[in-house]
């Protein structure tokens, strides 16, 4: 297993720059996620990674050694593709020994090598059928044979699992993080979907519009987004964010939830704020901030119960999504099922603002840090 | 409710009328189209005096298959009077090499222009696009010249070089729109695992490319063995194609006019692409039509 | 643009910087370098050559003085010229219009779930496999008005019918236009039937919930969406009216006189058999000149489209 570093990485096409100086370090058997909507370069420095795009700029190293300018096949890289490229005129098994073939891998440890892969991934009886023969699973399975197969320094893993129905997304994203802690690989995965990210990860990088917002572990950059992009994109039902007024208090300053009810929040930072008395900031709260009133939170610190108005019930077993309005913006709590809440009804909420975070409301820079 | 059932029922009624008339329509549109080629064959099969006093629709009272024999081996062809079968063979001759080598350069041309691209291959292509479409009188006198230095006017080397030259524009056309629809995803994969530009070619685009292989092997063989122009411009007495020579067999006037003899060597000189469009109609009509709709 | 394909562009040499210019890296340009250099030469290059030969007064061999654009003048005071730009004007409108009908109309018929409609495709389809050689020569015995039609309706009792365009001047530019129809409409029946197949089975269904029936759906929704074919198939019918030379050749060699003679004829026979090089050249000049009024505006639209995709 190799490390990984990409050093100050640009890429442009011409005029527009496409990565705008990445720095990643990813360790010797690190799962590295990166994530981020359509168009932020995450599968441009994929591709890099790989050779199959060069960088204008800058330098990627795997295990120490310079590959910026090496060819793919050189880099010792396998990839999984979000459409798997199996080769369709070949067998499962030619699919799978053909990187060994290239290589020179004479036929017998070919056989061997084949033979060991399909048994880890349970694909042995499959090995004589061609891909258009096989189910989505199935192909999935064999695009990451035809990974493991090679044994390779890296593992790239481009949106692997996009084309697979939501019940086997599931499944293989757990077969992927078995198979991680079994072989302990360096993988480099790109997704779009945060449920992966958070699942799957060692460290996540988010990236947006060709750079990287935030470098950390899954629970840092839930609990602790570096800005308001980051803050919206990770989480599902996205974090909260209202535009609330910082008032001075005896106290020091405090949040105003909404000018009518002038129900005022604590803060945990009440030291960033003071800056911003009298003025708007963004106040992010995720859905399970704000839940039913829980007696055993009573009295504690940065907790608050106050009204609302239920707009819509979402009941999802576990739990009950309920939809409220504060000013214009709506806003997601999460409920326990059992607490009484119908549209239209005024019911008393627990606001906890201890794990709260604060942004600039025209910079999205997190305030509190 | 009666009254729907009978509005249902007289519906029905002018519909299978309509639908009669349909078939109709179709049944003697058909016949309009397959009418010359039945003419063709009645005609081949007659003697002289039956075409005569006959009718073109009057069948032969006995089938006679001399006119075959005489256009295929004994009638005469502007200067020479050995029937179409050497000019036959002359067809084959440049067809063949040059329906390989086009198909061939097509491609590899496709397999670059979508898979490799590189500074100007998108413009190339354009160039090579509008080439589809030039009216060949304008290279006709160049060409003529430069067969003349190479060294192969009149041969039949020259006609399949000619043919190479204004096919490719069509056959790289074929294969780069079929390989434009196969995911970049599988060569970046090849790459990967340390295949080069001509293992990925071969052992990998070259399996899958079957279908769109078939289709430009039967539309440059249509479209060369039908080909006139080139035949006339840039062949001698003895490797015009069978185009020419069957020209050359209906305007040569020895005599009577032998309309059967004309009728049995038109049939001969349509046989090999009727037979191919009987065989892979499928493909022909998928060549044609390929380029002119999309998607 | 969205592009599929890898950007194999080796990477230019910078200072410092290793450069990786292999045999592989080339390997896309060696291959696609013949094709290029005999595209370049063999069809810019010539058609410069045919341009600059049309400028000058070469007779039976290319000579290079120049007389400016008298060959061109010479072409356009040419009765013969005139003749046969006339019957391409003919000839071509009429033929592109009667298969596009009819292409048209067939496809629609073919496409009401027809029992053996893959048979009948392949009857109408047919006459396109075959040289326009053998056509020139099946409907020069059907049209000879001693032993063809006219003697069949003769021979059926019609005494009076007469039917002999093939040998009167004013009419014999019609026979083409037969001839030609028989052999491309099916042609054009073939793509606008795979154009009727490809319309979104949806937008008729929603149409018939919009409570428009057979006729009207297929004039105010499905044929309107075939623009895209009904242009496709207009610029290769006028590239092959354009181009006939063969089945002048073979149905009525120019004749009578050279009352059917069509551009390219015109253009081979001085060029090859008058000894008129400068004055074919010129010719071949124009019909490039007409190939282009189509072509470019479509390419144009074309490339334009695909843009917005």
């Amino acid at each position: 297993m190799a490390n990984l570093v990409i050093d100050n990485v640009i890429k442009r096409y011409g005029q527009t720059e496409v990565l705008k100086g990445i720095n990643i370090a990813i360790e010797a058997g690190e799962f590295l996620i990166l994530v981020g909507p359509s168009g932020c370069g995450k599968s441009t420095l994929m591709n890099s990674i790989a050779g199959l795009e060069e960088v204008t700029e800058g330098r990627i190293l795997i295990d120490d050694k310079d590959v910026t300018y090496a060819n793919p096949k050189d880099r010792d890289i396998a990839m999984v593709f979000q459409s798997y490229a199996l080769y369709p005129n070949m067998t499962v098994e030619q699919n799978i020994s053909f990187g060994l073939e290239m290589r020179k891998v004479p036929k017998e440890d070919r056989d061997i090598e084949v033979k060991r892969v399909a048994e880890m991934l349970q694909i042995t009886h499959l090995l004589h059928r061609k891909p258009a023969q096989l189910s989505g699973g199935q192909r999935q399975r064999v695009a990451m044979g035809r990974a493991l197969a090679r044994r390779p320094q890296l593992y790239l893993f481009d949106e692997p699992l996009s084309n697979l129905d939501a019940k086997l997304r599931v499944e293989m994203r757990t077969e992927i993080k078995k198979l991680h802690q079994k072989l302990g690989t360096t993988i480099v995965y790109v997704t779009h979907d945060q449920i992966e990210a958070m699942t799957l990860a060692d460290r996540i990088a988010v990236m947006k519009d060709g750079e990287v917002q935030q470098l950390g572990t899954p629970q840092e950059i839930y609990d602790n987004p570096a800005n308001l992009f980051v803050a919206g994109f990770m989480g599902s039902p996205a974090m909260n964010f209202i535009p609330t007024k910082v008032v001075a208090t005896d106290t020091g300053p405090m949040l105003e939830l909404d000018a009518v009810q002038k129900t005022l929040l604590p803060f945990p930072n009440k030291a960033c704020l003071e800056s911003y008395v009298g003025k708007t900031i963004m106040l992010g709260l995720r859905p399970e901030m704000i839940t039913e009133p829980q007696a055993h939170k009573d009295g504690q610190p940065f907790v608050i119960t106050t009204e609302i108005n239920v707009e819509v019930t979402e009941p999802m077993g576990a739990d009950t999504m309920i939809l409220t309005r504060v000013k214009e913006n709506e806003i997601n709590c999460r409920s326990h099922p059992a607490y009484p809440a119908k549209p239209g009804d005024n019911i008393k909420m627990m606001f906890d603002t201890s794990k709260a975070v604060a942004f600039d409301q025209e910079t999205g820079v997190r305030l509190d840090v | 409710m009666s009254n729907i059932k009978a509005i249902r029922r007289k519906t029905t009624a002018i519909e299978r009328l309509l639908r009669v008339a349909l078939y109709l329509v179709l049944i003697s549109v058909a016949a309009i189209y397959l009418l010359p080629f039945i003419v063709m064959l009645i005609t081949s099969l007659k003697d002289v005096e039956e075409i005569r006093t006959g009718t073109l629709l009057s069948l032969p009272a006995s089938l006679h298959f001399d006119s075959w024999s005489k256009a295929w081996s004994s009638a005469c062809t502007g200067s020479t009077c050995d029937g179409i079968s050497p000019f036959f063979l002359n067809s084959f001759q440049i067809v063949i090499p040059a329906v390989i080598i086009s198909t061939v350069l097509g491609a590899i041309n496709g397999y670059v222009i979508s898979m490799w691209k590189f500074r100007g291959s998108d413009l190339f292509f354009a160039a090579l696009l509008i080439g589809c479409f030039i009216p060949f009188q304008v290279i006709l006198l160049p060409m003529a010249r430069t067969l003349g230095w190479l060294g192969i006017a009149n041969t039949t080397t020259g006609l399949v070089f000619v043919h190479v030259v204004y096919g490719v524009a069509f056959t790289t056309l074929f294969f780069r729109n079929f390989y434009q629809s196969v995911p970049g995803e599988l060569v970046k994969a090849a790459r990967l695992d340390g295949a080069g530009f001509f293992t990925i070619f071969y052992r990998i685009i070259l399996p899958i490319s079957t279908p769109i292989i078939v289709v430009t092997v039967i539309w440059q063989f249509t479209q060369i063995w039908n080909d006139f122009l080139f035949g006339v411009a840039f062949s001698g007495f003895d490797t015009q194609p069978v185009t020419v020579a069957l020209n050359n067999l209906v305007n040569t006037s020895f005599g009577g006019k032998e309309y059967n003899v004309d009728m049995a060597a038109a049939i001969m000189a349509a046989l090999p692409t009727l037979i191919v469009y009987v065989l892979a109609g499928k493909y022909f009509v998928r060549g044609l039509t390929a380029g002119a709709v999309k998607g | 643009m969205k592009t599929n394909a890898i950007n194999a562009e080796p990477n230019k040499a910078r200072a410092g910087r290793p450069a990786r210019l292999t045999l592989a890296d080339w390997m896309p340009k060696i291959v696609m370098a013949p094709t290029v250099i005999v595209t370049l030469v063999c069809m810019y290059g010539y058609m410069i050559w045919t341009a600059v030969l049309s400028m000058t007064n070469s007779r039976m061999l290319p000579s290079y003085d120049f007389v400016g654009l008298s060959q061109y003048e010479r072409l356009f005071n040419n009765d013969r010229w005139i003749v046969a730009l006339t019957n391409l004007g003919i000839f071509g409108g009429l033929f592109i219009l009667i298969c596009l009908v009819l292409g048209v109309i067939l496809a629609i018929f073919l496409d009401q779930k027809i029992r053996s409609e893959g048979a009948i495709r392949t009857i109408y389809l047919y006459p396109m496999a075959i040289s326009f050689i053998v056509t020139g020569t099946a409907w020069k015995w059907l049209l000879n008005p001693t032993n063809g039609f006219e003697k069949l309706m003769i021979d059926m009792g019609f005494t009076d019918f007469t039917f002999d365009w093939l040998v009167n001047p004013d009419k014999v530019v019609y026979c083409l236009v037969i001839a030609a129809v028989w052999q491309a409409s099916g042609f054009v029946m073939a793509l606008f039937l795979a154009g009727l197949r490809g319309v979104d089975g949806d937008l008729i269904k929603a149409a018939q919930l919009d409570g428009a029936n057979t006729f009207t759906t297929y004039r105010r929704i499905i044929l309107p969406s075939l623009k895209p074919v009904f242009f496709s198939a207009m610029v290769i019918l006028s590239h092959i009216a354009i181009k006939s030379f063969d089945l002048v050749a073979a149905l009525t060699n120019g004749g009578p006189g050279y009352s059917s003679d069509l551009p390219a004829n015109f253009m081979y026979a001085h060029t090859f058999t008058r000894s008129q090089i400068g004055l074919g050249s010129a010719s071949a000049m124009v019909m490039l000149g007409c190939v282009l009024a189509i072509l470019v505006p479509y390419l144009y639209s074309e490339l334009r489209g695909e843009r917005n995709e």
